[in-house]
């Protein structure tokens, strides 16, 4: 009996550090998001490779996003983050309307939602240390027009039933819980084969 | 069932005392700051303060103010600058000097190296410099104060490590690094006298030139307090 215990113990604290490292360290936050008939795999999802030449060259989007001054307290590596985010995520979401359609690409764009939400929540954070100008300057960064795109389209992907407060699961953004909150039901409009 | 838990015990007590070691590192600030009678016992000892660093002393030496002004008058990175970004100049800068210490770690040492060497000495010293040439208050803002003292740590490193290569590094060379070490100490001994630095900003691994400034001169004010 003391050695099934400790054998349990010891298989339980493999299977928690194993999703543990898969979740923190190699970031594969899909696998966490709720299975079932809407969400697929979201390692399979095609829109990923179908949107890489949209990261290519961000710098020669003038609609992504740019800070307003040079006095600022964001670091490159979250700027040139805020910009891939919302390159990326304006392909997903504005450039191809209907991949959200498709299971796997469901699956793939939730979670990547969730990244570009929580990665503005993070510089926000930062940006609050140094008060209400460094605030604006983040807030102004988020809110180019490709940020504004994609917030309409989110909009209109929630409005339309193509994303539910389910397919989030517990990770749901905060900034996407009232609009979530607003529209129940999950038939979706979504094209039909 | 023995064998394999006498295989795992050593990866699990490694394992124990890893989190041990980084995790006190990491929150031995806010455990010290929780026991006002062992961190006052400590300054008491004459480092000018607690062991460590007080969490809001330090920020993002990357996005300092001081880095914006200063970086590209220390490096230059050609046409192509304009369009980078101060902290991504810095990153540059240090990713640089990573190099150098992984070669230094290894065993390899060679001109090429040593001249690297200098090279990132200078340079770190020319921007801890430029930022000690800022007005003295510029280094009340968190962010800078790490700049700086990151600036003067790596200047004062790459500057013994530099000193101690066989065969030595031309005259010209260490005349240059120690130009800019009496110029460093100077500053350092102002800023420690106007309460902008003290020893735990160091943290307990700083060269022994900063820790001599540090211990030697006492702080006379607090620039810093409005």
């Amino acid at each position: 009996m003391y050695l099934l215990k400790r054998a349990a113990i010891f298989v339980g604290a493999i299977f928690v550090g194993v999703n543990l490292i898969n979740y923190f360290v190699l970031g594969h936050t899909g696998d966490y998001l709720p299975g079932g008939e809407r969400m697929g795999e979201w390692k399979a999802a095609k829109i990923r490779e179908a949107c890489s030449p949209a990261l290519e060259h961000p710098e020669r989007d003038g609609q992504l996003p740019r800070l307003s001054t040079d006095r600022h307290r964001v670091d490159w590596r979250d700027l040139t983050r805020a910009v891939e985010m919302t390159a990326a995520l304006n392909c997903y979401l504005v450039t191809h309307p209907n991949a959200i359609c498709e299971r796997n690409n469901r699956a793939y764009i939730v979670d990547y939602i969730n990244r570009y939400f929580a990665k503005f929540d993070e510089m926000l954070d930062i940006a609050k240390q140094y008060g209400e100008a460094e605030i604006s300057t983040v807030k102004n960064l988020w809110d180019s027009p490709r940020n504004r795109a994609i917030n309409a389209a989110l909009m209109r992907d929630i409005s339309s039933r193509r994303l539910i407060k389910a397919d989030f699961g517990w990770t749901t953004p905060v900034a996407m819980k009232s609009m979530l909150g607003q529209y129940n039901g999950t038939t979706d409009n979504c094209p039909r084969a | 069932m023995g064998g394999v838990f006498s295989l795992i015990r050593a990866p699990a007590i490694a394992f124990f005392g890893g989190f041990l070691v980084v995790g006190g590192w990491i929150w031995a600030p806010q455990i010290s700051s929780l026991l006002p009678d062992f961190s006052s016992g400590v300054s008491s000892a004459g480092s000018g303060g607690s062991w460590f660093a007080d969490a809001n002393r330090l920020g993002r030496p990357e996005t300092a103010p001081v880095v914006r002004s200063c970086i590209f008058r220390v490096l230059d990175l050609g046409r192509e600058a304009r369009k980078l970004e101060p902290s991504a100049a810095y990153f540059i800068l240090k990713a640089g000097s990573m190099q150098a210490s992984v070669s230094t770690l290894v065993g390899k040492s060679d001109k090429w190296f040593d001249n690297h060497t200098t090279f990132l000495a200078s340079k770190w010293g020319e921007l801890a410099n430029c930022i000690y040439a800022q007005d003295d208050r510029e280094l009340c803002d968190p962010d800078n104060r790490a700049a700086m003292v990151e600036a003067t740590t790596k200047f004062f490193a790459f500057a013994k490590q530099a000193q101690a290569y066989k065969p030595p590094i031309s005259a010209s060379d260490a005349r240059v690094i120690e130009n800019i070490s009496d110029r460093l100490v100077n500053a350092l001994k102002n800023h420690r006298r106007y309460g902008t630095l003290l020893a735990a900003d160091f943290g307990s691994f700083a060269p022994p030139e900063i820790m001599r400034v540090m211990r030697e001169e006492t702080q006379t004010r607090d620039i810093c307090k409005r």
